[in-house]
C-alpha cells in the first residue's frame, strides 16, 4: 500500500535522532512486547507478512510519533482481533481492570 | 511548540498508557493460553544480554586475518557465519558487503526495520525512525555526514534497501596499521555503525 | 492453527529462525546483467516494491534464489514461490540530474516485481 510506512526517498522527517548509551529496550513494555510478538508469530497467529502489514495500517501521524515497539502492539492487536483471539474492546476492558486493581 | 518540561511529561504519560496496554494484552494472552510468560522471559534475556554485535566484530575479525574465511564470507555469508555460531532469526539468508577503496556499503530497511539480528542483535532506534529510512536512499552522503563519517567524493557509495528476506552486513575495511594485531584484538575495533555502513571500525 | 509457543523452543527457535526460501524450482526470467524495469503497481495491500523504484529501470546484480511472495502471503492467498533478484539502480535514474553520479541503490526484487527493460 501506499502508506506511510513506504518512507524511502521522503523529505521534511527531520534529522536523525541518536541516544546516547542507548539500551537495547528502553521499559520493560518494550521487552514483553517484544517477546510477544516473536512467540505470537512462531505460535502461528500470524505470518511475517500479515505481521509487516498490520504495523502498515496505522493512522499515519499515530506511525510517525509512537514508540517503535507500539507499531508490534498495534500489529499485534489487529492479527489477535481477526484471529478472534480478541473481542472488541477486550484489551480495554482488561486495562481498565489492572488500572483499577492497582489503584 | 512544548517546553521540554511538557514533552517529557507528554512522553511518560504515553508510556504509562502503553505499559498499560502492552500489560493487558499479555495478561489475555497468558489467560487464554496462548502465551508461556516462561518463553517470554528467555527471549528477552536472550535478545538483551546475548545476542549483540560483538557476533558480527568476530565475523568481521576472522575475515580480516584469514584471507580464506573472507572468500567463504562473501561467497556464502549465511555458512560462513554459521560456522561461527551465529545463525537463526532475521539472518536466515545472510548477504555480506565487502567495503573497498573504492566503494562503501550502507543498508537500510525504508519499508520498516530490517536488520540482521544474530551478527548485529537489535537495531537501534535511529534505524527504525523515519529520518534515516526516508534519507538513506536518497541522500546517504548528507546521512553519514550527520553520522560524522566522511566519504571522500572518489568513493562510489551503494545504498543496499533490505526490502526482502536478504539480510546485509557490512565488512568494513581493516584499519591501518593494525597488522600487529590478533584476532581477538581486532574484535575490539569493529563497531555495530561500521556493520550497518554508517560509520567506520576504530582507528587505533 | 493458533498455539501457545512452549519455553523449551525457544532457544532452537532463535537458533534456526524460520527462512522464507522455498526449496522448489521456478522459472527464472531475468539474470545478472539484464536490464529491468520496475513495474508500477499500487496495491492497496501490502507489497514490498516501495513507491520509489516502481517505473524505474535497473540491472539485475544477482539472482538470490526462490522465495515466498509477500503481496499474497499476507492475504493467506498463497505462498506464490518465484525467484529473487538484486537489482541495482543509479541514484540519478531514481532521483534525477542533481543526484550523486557515483552513487546507486541495491534492492530485492520478486520476479513479478520486474519486466525487461526496452
Amino acid at each position: 500500500m501506499n502508506g506511510i510506512a513506504d518512507l524511502g526517498g521522503r523529505h521534511g522527517m527531520g534529522p536523525i535522532k541518536f541516544e546516547e548509551n542507548e539500551p537495547i529496550f528502553h521499559a520493560e513494555w518494550e521487552r514483553r512486547m517484544f517477546a510477544m510478538f516473536i512467540l505470537a508469530f512462531a505460535g502461528g497467529h500470524f505470518n511475517i507478512d500479515q505481521f509487516r502489514y498490520g504495523m502498515e495500517q496505522m493512522a499515519p501521524a499515530e506511525y510517525l510519533t509512537s514508540d517503535y515497539y507500539q507499531h508490534w502492539m498495534h500489529s499485534l492487536e489487529i492479527w489477535c482481533r481477526a484471529n478472534g483471539t480478541f473481542a472488541e474492546g477486550e484489551v480495554e476492558r482488561r486495562m481498565a481492570e489492572l488500572a483499577k486493581e492497582a489503584a | 511548540m512544548t517546553t521540554d518540561h511538557d514533552h517529557h511529561h507528554d512522553h511518560s504519560h504515553r508510556s504509562t498508557d502503553v505499559s498499560l496496554r502492552v500489560k493487558a494484552i499479555e495478561s489475555l494472552l497468558v489467560e487464554k493460553k496462548l502465551l508461556d510468560v516462561e518463553a517470554v522471559d528467555k527471549l528477552i534475556d536472550l535478545y538483551e544480554h546475548k545476542i549483540g554485535p560483538r557476533n558480527g566484530a568476530r565475523v568481521v575479525a576472522k575475515a580480516w586475518t584469514d584471507p580464506e574465511y573472507k572468500a567463504r564470507l562473501l561467497k556464502d555469508g549465511t555458512s560462513a557465519i554459521a560456522e561461527l555460531g551465529y545463525s537463526g532469526v532475521q539472518g536466515e539468508d545472510m548477504v555480506v558487503l565487502e567495503n573497498t577503496p573504492d566503494v562503501h556499503n550502507m543498508v537500510v530497511c525504508t519499508l520498516c526495520s530490517c536488520y540482521p539480528w544474530p551478527t548485529l542483535g537489535l537495531p537501534p532506534n535511529w534505524y527504525k525512525a523515519a529520518p534515516y529510512r526516508s534519507r538513506a536512499v536518497i541522500d546517504p552522503r548528507g546521512v553519514l555526514e550527520e553520522f560524522g563519517t566522511a566519504i571522500s567524493s572518489d568513493v562510489e557509495v551503494r545504498v543496499w534497501d533490505s526490502n526482502a528476506e536478504l539480510r546485509y552486513l557490512v565488512l568494513p575495511m581493516r584499519p591501518a596499521g593494525t597488522e600487529g594485531m590478533s584476532e581477538e584484538q581486532l574484535v575490539e575495533l569493529v563497531t555495530r555503525d561500521s556493520m550497518i555502513g554508517v560509520g567506520f571500525p576504530v582507528q587505533p | 492453527m493458533l498455539t501457545m509457543f512452549p519455553a523449551e523452543g525457544v532457544e532452537e527457535l532463535v537458533r534456526t529462525g524460520g527462512s522464507c526460501r522455498v526449496a522448489v524450482e521456478m522459472p527464472c526470467g531475468f539474470k545478472p546483467g539484464d536490464r529491468v524495469r520496475a513495474v508500477n503497481i499500487n496495491p492497496v495491500t501490502h507489497t514490498r516494491l516501495p513507491q520509489y523504484v516502481r517505473g524505474k529501470c535497473g540491472v539485475v546484480v544477482e539472482d538470490r534464489g526462490v522465495f515466498v511472495f509477500p503481496d499474497t502471503n499476507s492475504l493467506l492467498k498463497g505462498e506464490k514461490p518465484q525467484h529473487v533478484y538484486s537489482v541495482v539502480f543509479t541514484a540519478a535514474d531514481l532521483w534525477g540530474p542533481d543526484a550523486n553520479p557515483k552513487d546507486s541503490l541495491y534492492i530485492d526484487l520478486w520476479e513479478d516485481y520486474i519486466v525487461a527493460a526496452e
